[in-house]
């Protein structure tokens, strides 16, 4: 009975290939292969990360490099003149390679591209939109913003507008995309449906990156409504 | 199974005792502290980066702790001559090796268990937790804690070196997250030898891509089926270390 823990050894691994079998077949995680991950100043920590099984984490980090970049402190990533946030779409979609479900960083990227003003570069939007809609197709947002964008386009405003706030409320909407939305109501002189959003923003405890601009911008809109000038801020 | 609880009970108040145990979970609550503060970084995505940056440093606490403790575990008493005296004894070399091996996990629990509440009550701070889904993240956190300490556990044996162990063990963790990329690449292989070779190593080295529960949080939730297979692997993956390393031990001579 030399080898009685050897057979012993052999059956539970045999159960435990079964097993294995049994929960791959039931779930079996949609995550980019490693190949998918692109070379930069920051594939290093993603790999390393992603190797260690901390995926979710790498892609964590790499949402904050993307907001630092957004915010033009990274030091690895600086922008050419005349080509601002010309490495937004790169970051926007590295958050998305570590974990597909962070879709708000591809919704945030997009939304930037195509909104803010003096970027306008809505090809590279839909671009980083498709690949958010080929891994996750059951995230109606992407759709929804590349139909936003062909309005916008086409320029159909108001079209564009209705459909933007429709999604206004879904959990996935970034709240920069809101305070955009916001804005482009204000540049329009609607300051009523722009004070209404504004308020929203305020009432949401998500949206708390931008309640401080809220205050302002009800503020600064009542004031407007009333037909007083803007307060100085 | 007496002369295993009394193992066990001893392993676990040496460990908890134990100054290493100690500082483990404290630097454990300090990365939890510091996931605090980094999530904060993350402005409108503050809860997904506590949730992810806290379980991540229960997992890296706990693998290193366990790491760290099973592969000392027999090695360190065979070095300081204990074992003579604790063999002396009418002990069975498996239950003495089971005891320890489970007063081990015991103890890795009781830290993770720690960091968990301490990490739950942070997580209140931004809306209601789903509990069942994260008793279920830290139920394959443990598995795959149990699974790493029983294996290192065997290297230590197999290779009577703490670093050769702790190096192997570390080779095998990260193996064990490219089980999918193994096949995925077996799949795209053109050598009908080499899809073969790939596909029994990656069956061969522990499955812990299926078993980052705490990374595909944010996605489809598995069924409580999933959850059952799981926690079935990791029995008979972590058994079957066990059983080789009884194997390996009742061959030793002291």
């Amino acid at each position: 009975m030399k080898a009685r823990w050897l057979a012993i050894s052999a059956v539970l691994f045999v159960l435990a290939l079964f097993a294995g079998s049994n929960m791959r077949r039931l779930y079996d995680p949609r995550f980019p292969h490693f190949s998918e991950l692109k070379p930069g100043p920051f594939a290093f920590t993603d790999a390393t990360l992603t190797a260690a099984g901390f995926r979710a984490p790498a892609a964590d980090l790499a949402w904050i490099q993307l907001l630092q970049y957004t915010a033009g402190s990274v030091p690895e990533l600086q922008d050419r003149p005349g080509h601002p946030y010309e490495h937004l779409a790169p970051m926007s979609l590295r958050v998305s390679r570590l974990d597909p479900s962070f879709h708000r960083a591809l919704l945030f990227g997009a939304g930037i591209l195509a909104w803010f003003r003096g970027i306008e570069r809505p090809e590279e939007a839909v671009e980083i939109l498709n690949e958010g809609m080929r891994r996750s197709p059951e995230q109606p947002l992407y759709g929804l913003y590349i139909a936003a964008i062909a309005y916008k386009q086409q320029g159909d405003r108001t079209r564009m507008i209705e459909l933007l706030e429709s999604s206004f409320d879904l959990p996935d909407t970034p709240t920069t995309m809101k305070a955009i939305l916001a804005n482009l109501r204000q540049s329009h002189g609607e300051y009523r449906e722009a004070l209404s959003l504004w308020e929203r923003i305020r009432a949401n405890p998500r949206d708390s990156a931008e309640h401080g601009r809220a205050k302002a911008k009800i503020v600064e809109l009542r004031a407007l409504i009333a037909g007083a000038p803007p307060a100085k801020r | 199974m007496k002369t295993i609880s009394a193992v066990f009970a001893y392993t676990f108040k040496e460990h908890i005792r134990h100054k290493a145990w100690l500082s483990s979970a404290l630097f454990g609550l300090v990365l939890l502290a510091g996931a605090l503060v980094v999530s904060a970084l993350g402005q409108d995505e503050r809860p997904r980066l506590m949730l992810d940056l806290g379980l991540a440093a229960i997992e890296a606490i706990s693998l290193v702790s366990i790491v760290f403790l099973t592969v000392n575990l027999i090695l360190a008493e065979i070095e300081s001559r204990a074992i003579f005296l604790i063999l002396t004894h009418p002990v069975r070399r498996a239950d003495y090796l089971f005891g320890r091996f489970l007063g081990t996990v015991a103890a890795v629990a009781l830290g993770m268990a720690a960091m968990a509440l301490m990490h739950a009550l942070l997580m209140s701070l931004y809306g209601p937790l789903e509990t069942g889904r994260y008793l279920a993240a830290l139920g394959c956190m443990l598995g795959k804690t149990a699974v790493m300490g029983a294996l290192s556990l065997l290297l230590s044996l197999a290779l009577t070196s703490e670093a050769a162990a702790m190096s192997f063990a570390v080779f095998f963790w990260v193996l064990g997250h490219f089980s999918s990329e193994m096949r995925f690449l077996a799949d795209r292989s053109g050598s009908a030898f080499l899809k073969t070779a790939i596909v029994a190593f990656s069956h061969a080295s522990p499955d812990f891509a299926h078993f980052n529960y705490r990374d595909f949080w944010h996605h489809a939730a598995p069924g409580a089926e999933w959850l059952l297979w799981a926690a079935a692997y990791a029995l008979a993956y972590a058994g079957a270390c066990l059983a080789l390393s009884v194997q390996l031990f009742e061959q030793k001579e002291f």
